[in-house]
């Protein structure tokens, strides 16, 4: 007898779970112009899950490793407010922000890295630390006013306001979001790299002794990670069209939040990109529903925990079920 | 059928810190035949491997491959011979398809990306070869122990492996799953595979090898061909026939049945058919050996009596009183327990001597109000170091930085402070010195004078003479043979535990 | 050998006698002074009292990440209760007991969820807080609410002795936690359960329920950080606390807690809390905003959590070394 996938049905389980969250909020909140289900409302759903879904590849090899990285927001932060200062006192051309950007990401990526991978703090441990470490560097250069009070730096810079548009409404973050989580996919299935960030995940042990060298393929999950996060802080500076210090604030939950529900397993050895997309498009929808539906949006906070638990729950006690049968069945299958 | 020597080791000598492991062992291989290694625990069996498969260096000798001399110097350099080794402790990834686990690290590229067409197809033909039941494309997850071992086969034969070395390969796995495997073997001798089969059981190596060494006391005792693989005899081989004479080795047993029973197990059975139908009784003042090979349900039947696990059924009875085991109401009843895994089961490395002897006895510290008496807990921590010579004999000194027979010492001493009924002590001296070990069976022997009932669970044959008044030997989950006022010796707790019947002296 | 013991014994009143040296000759006006004192002392107060009970869920291995939400939460509830009982004495001691069951109800929901389903500390705590903040928000309207009811002022701000009382709450709850870890037999189990909770269970000791204990006090002593902080700012809101999950957890740290589990002292935890106030005190007076703290504050966690799993390897190195010839 063909029984099914454990991965699959996983999957399957988050894109019901996607499927019927929309169908509430059609019924809730209704369909048609100004509602929930339009064109242009699910449009901005995705727009949404866009810098999740970026960040969260760069957070799924890591939570693959059995790792996590709680500094994603305050790294958003930092690479933020580098190219304000760019911006702010040079008259570099954009291209060099960007990179400026992005080279933030990847040294704080590689700084956790280092910490967790060469110096084996805990992860949840060394990038809690990072996490108010990078806060705190995002407030030291901090944009300030004549009387030395920080300020909100406005990032009107033609490229930004292009980055922030889009062709229609079919925006470019929408896009950046499709081409990374396409090339964060295809590492992750087709690779070396990624066939070793599972290996490195399920049984650091076994890798170490099938040659793989574990240390450095946690340390690259890092600075991958650095780099979606430039990516996601890029486009989240185009959109608000400033810079500010509390950006990405509490934002280090959205990727973990979109991994778990996503079918990630925190233990690490399972899940993958898509599966983190369908998690950050259901957190989206979660928050624009809300929204529609003119619910205090704090409630969003407390859906969110929940959902997280009641997730991990599941996975935790669905999954060494579900295993032991499987290791039952497929020793029978094997002896027929 | 076995054709020339694949590997030969010539005059190994081994020694860690001046005390000899092995000495002048020669040890062949040709291609193409199964190979058993077998020996007592401390024969020298892992160590002999362990040079072959270059993570130990050798003191002397030579080791050579098809002929020429090789030196091996860690696995990376047997890998690249053509050797390798079946880990028991499985290697595989479970989230990767077999396929992906067989080319780890190795996988076939196009550019960056790994050619999957290419691989499952090279799997499948290993597959195809040596018919395997595995698919490909199967995800480790959803195989059993027994695939998932053949997986690591798979992956030993990819490389073109010539000699694959297995160590206890069928501990973990089912009669049917064990059965597949032997077939396998079958099959990869034909091919010419060489293999080095690890087993203390003799029944396997009965049915699979073509030829045997044996190794006692870190020497060659025997290379057996296939027809003189005689079960009696290889355990006379293995054991020794001038040290079965010798005192540690024979031992005529007495128990008193007089004595008032003290425990009485009645038709125990485990959850997961480890063991079945287990009922016996141990009585006042007397210590019970419990025999067996590894893996024959010992150490889950008395993890049953204590608590720590459940049994399915059965009933465990306490001088005539019904016990609901769990490690607490043991404890109370006067139930000790010395776990077998030391290090991770027995004590707190971390805290000193007072707090880990202490640990299970502040039922009887005294205790003014919610407040622990200092000094009545370090008096009790000095009684323990005084009773049974806990070195160093400082209370405070942390218990993990200690030497593993004190460390011992430690766990047993907490389980003297209080008034036992019953002790059950696992595997009590492994990886400890021998005058550690002789203080131990002391403390044994006097807590038996004192009327205490003892089990004893242990591997080393010469230890289960030295100690017990009566032997119980089990084998597979069950109870095969009890020694009860008899002359008992090595070689016939040995072939109990093996299923094997000895020939009548 | 002997040269490390010593170090480990000194170091921290030299550390600590070392800060204030520096800081007295740094800023010796403003921070001699007496109004100065007693704002190191709210400081120290406040973190004594969360990490003299969050130094148990660090004695078992675990960890809060919910501890700044948490606080909020239980300001939130605190100073919402006196409110809608009539600002009443009465009506104080209401509040503050319902925040203080919202607390301990919080960590036993900790405590039962990491236990029961074996699910990672940090990642329970990391949704709980999310949780708390989403309740606190919810509950204030997102809004800051003042409470100005002398009698919930009274606990952050009435002196005994020139002493502000969430001093003397600190110097009480410490020693009661302190008894509790080092005289009592819950602490030895405590203590046993963090160094190995495999070998604590075949010693008869129920891991679960005392693990669940843990994050109970946790809970309790959190939601107390929350009553005092709220009264010493005469208002709650969402933000109450914002930054105390890291000034708790190096507190503890730099006390020598190890968050590996089973290492620690309360003593250690209070000279630690004791540290992160002059800490606080000392940017603050060099005018270092308390923003850029954190710099400074995860640096040394990630030096001492390195530190410490460095030394661990290293231990357990040498104890394969040593059992390895022993073996033999």
């Amino acid at each position: 007898m063909k029984r099914m996938n454990q991965t699959t049905m996983r999957r399957l389980i988050s894109i019901g779970m996607l499927v019927i969250l929309v169908v509430l909020f059609t019924i809730l909140a209704g369909a048609g112009k100004g509602k929930f289900f339009n064109f242009d409302n699910l449009i901005e759903v995705v727009r949404d899950a866009s810098i999740p879904a970026i960040i969260g590849v760069g957070v799924t090899f890591i939570i693959i490793t059995a790792g996590i990285d709680l500094s994603t927001g305050s790294m958003m932060a930092l690479v933020g407010m580098t190219m304000a200062n760019i911006y702010a006192y040079t008259l570099l051309p954009f291209s060099v922000m960007m990179l400026a950007g992005i080279l933030v990401g990847l040294l704080c990526g590689l700084c956790n890295g280092v910490i967790v991978a060469k110096f084996n703090v805990p992860e949840f441990i060394g990038t809690l630390a990072t996490m108010s470490i990078f806060r705190a560097l995002t407030y030291i250069i901090a944009i300030r006013d004549a009387n030395g009070v920080i300020k909100s730096q406005p990032m009107n810079h033609s490229g930004y306001t292009w980055l922030g548009g889009g062709i229609g409404k079919f925006y470019y973050v929408i896009m950046a979001m499709i081409v990374i989580v396409a090339a964060g996919q295809i590492v992750l299935k087709f690779t070396r790299y990624g066939t070793n960030l599972y290996s490195v995940g399920a049984s650091k042990k076994a890798a170490t002794l099938s040659g793989i060298d574990v240390a450095k393929t946690r340390l690259i999950a890092y600075v991958i990670t650095g780099f979606t996060v430039a990516v996601g802080a890029i486009f989240t500076t185009a959109r608000l069209q400033s810079a500010t210090t509390a950006i990405g604030m509490d934002f280090e939950f959205n990727p973990i939040a979109a991994a778990v529900v996503g079918g990630v397993a925190l233990s690490g050895g399972s899940g993958d990109v898509i599966g983190t997309l369908i998690g950050a498009l259901f957190m989206a929808t979660l928050e624009n529903g809300v929204r529609k539906l003119s619910i205090n949006t704090a409630y969003q906070y407390v859906i969110k925990g929940a959902i997280i638990i009641a997730v991990v729950i599941f996975d935790a006690t669905y999954k060494a079920r579900m295993d032991r049968k499987a290791r039952e069945e497929g020793a029978k299958e094997g002896l027929e | 059928m076995a054709g020339n020597t694949l590997i030969e080791a010539k005059g190994i000598y081994k020694s860690f810190s001046g005390v000899p492991v092995l000495q002048d062992v020669h040890f062949e291989v040709k291609a193409g035949e199964v190979h058993a290694l077998m020996g007592e625990n401390g024969a020298g069996k892992s160590t002999l491997i362990k040079i072959i498969t270059g993570v130990y260096t050798k003191d002397a000798g030579q080791i050579y491959w098809e002929g020429q001399p090789v030196e091996i110097n860690n696995y990376q350099d047997c890998q690249k011979l053509g050797v390798a080794c079946i880990y028991q402790e499985l290697s595989v990834i479970p989230p990767l398809t077999v396929a992906q686990n067989v080319f780890l690290g190795r996988e076939p590229r196009k550019g960056v990306f790994i050619d999957y067409a290419k691989m499952n197809q090279m799997t499948q033909e290993l597959i195809d070869k040596y018919q395997f039941p595995l698919k490909p494309t199967t995800v480790v997850d959803n195989l059993g122990i027994g695939q998932r071992q053949l997986i690591e086969i798979l992956k030993g034969l990819s490389q073109d492996s010539k000699l694959l070395i297995m160590d206890e390969p069928t501990a973990s796995l089912s009669g049917k799953e064990a059965e597949m495997l032997f077939k396998i073997i079958q099959k990869l001798r034909s091919e010419g595979v060489s293999i080095i089969y690890i087993s203390h059981r003799l029944e396997e190596v009965y049915m699979l090898s073509d030829r045997l060494t044996i190794l006692r006391d870190g020497k060659n005792a025997a290379i057996l061909e296939k027809q003189d693989i005689i079960p009696a005899k290889v355990i006379e081989t293995m054991i020794g026939k001038v040290v079965d004479e010798s005192a540690g080795s024979r031992k005529m047993l007495h128990s008193d049945d007089s004595a008032e029973v003290r425990l009485d197990v009645k038709n125990l059975t485990d959850k997961t058919d480890r063991y079945r139908n287990i009922s016996f009784q141990v009585h006042r003042g007397e210590i019970l050996g419990l025999g067996g090979l590894i893996g024959a349900g010992r150490t889950e039947v008395v993890r049953a009596i204590y608590g720590v696990d459940k049994a399915a059924s059965g009933e465990v009875w306490l001088d005539g009183k019904k016990l609901d085991p769990s490690p607490k109401a043991s404890i109370l009843e006067g139930i000790g327990f010395v776990p077998e895994d030391r290090r991770n089961q027995g004590f707190i490395p971390l805290l000193s001597t007072i707090k880990n002897v202490a640990l299970t006895n502040y039922d009887i510290v005294k205790i003014s109000g919610t407040s622990i008496s200092d000094a009545d807990e370090l008096a009790m921590a000095k009684r323990a170091i005084q009773a049974i010579d806990i070195r160093p004999a400082d209370p405070n000194k942390q218990v993990g930085v200690m030497s593993g027979g004190n460390q011992q010492k430690v766990v047993l001493g907490k389980w003297l402070m209080r008034d036992l009924k019953l002790l059950i002590v696992d595997e009590p001296t492994a990886g400890i010195d021998v005058g550690a070990k002789d203080e131990i069976y002391q403390i044994l022997e006097n807590l038996a004078k004192q009327g205490v009932a003892v089990i004893v669970v242990t591997s080393d044959l010469q230890e289960l003479l030295r100690v017990s008044h009566r032997i119980i030997v089990m084998r597979k989950g069950d109870i095969v043979k009890e020694f009860k006022n008899v002359e008992v010796t090595q070689s016939k707790v040995l072939s109990a535990g093996q299923g094997v019947e000895e020939e009548a002296e | 050998m002997m040269k490390n013991f010593n170090w480990s014994k000194y170091s921290k009143p030299i550390i600590l006698v070392a800060f204030i040296v520096v800081l007295s000759i740094l800023r010796p006006k403003a921070f001699l002074s007496l109004d100065n004192f007693s704002n190191v002392l709210w400081s120290v107060a406040v973190i004594g009292i969360m990490v003299s009970g969050t130094i148990f869920v660090f004695l078992i291995g675990g960890i809060d990440l919910s501890i700044a939400t948490l606080c909020a939460f239980s300001a939130v509830i605190a100073v919402t209760v006196t409110h809608n009982m009539g600002d009443t004495p009465g009506a104080v001691f209401a509040g503050v007991f319902a925040a203080l069951i919202a607390g301990a109800l919080a960590g036993a929901i900790h405590g039962i969820v990491i236990t029961t389903f074996k699910i990672p500390a940090f990642l329970v705590t990391f949704a709980t807080q999310s949780i708390f903040l989403g309740l606190a928000m919810v509950m204030t309207n997102n809004k800051i609410i003042s409470c100005t009811v002398p009698a919930f002022t009274a606990i952050g701000a009435f002196k005994i002795l020139g002493f502000p009382l969430p001093v003397y709450f600190m110097v009480v709850i410490a020693l009661v936690s302190w008894y509790v870890l080092r005289k009592t037999v819950y602490g030895r189990y405590v203590y046993a359960v963090g160094g190995n909770p495999t070998a604590s269970e075949i010693s008869g000791i129920n891991v679960k329920l005392v693990s669940i204990v843990c994050y109970v006090l946790s809970g309790l002593t959190t939601a107390m950080g929350g009553i005092v902080l709220a009264s010493m700012t005469q208002q709650a809101s969402s933000s109450t606390g914002a930054g105390y999950t890291n000034d708790v957890i190096t507190a503890a740290v730099i006390g020598g807690v190890s968050l590996l589990g089973g290492e620690g002292t309360v003593p250690g935890a209070i000279f630690g809390a004791v540290l992160m106030g002059l800490l606080n005190n000392g940017l603050n007076l060099m005018s270092v905003p308390s923003t850029h703290a954190g710099l400074v504050k995860g640096l040394v966690i990630v030096v001492a959590v390195a530190f410490d799993a460095m030394q661990h390897a290293d231990q357990s190195r040498k104890k394969v070394k040593k059992v390895k010839k022993a073996n033999a």
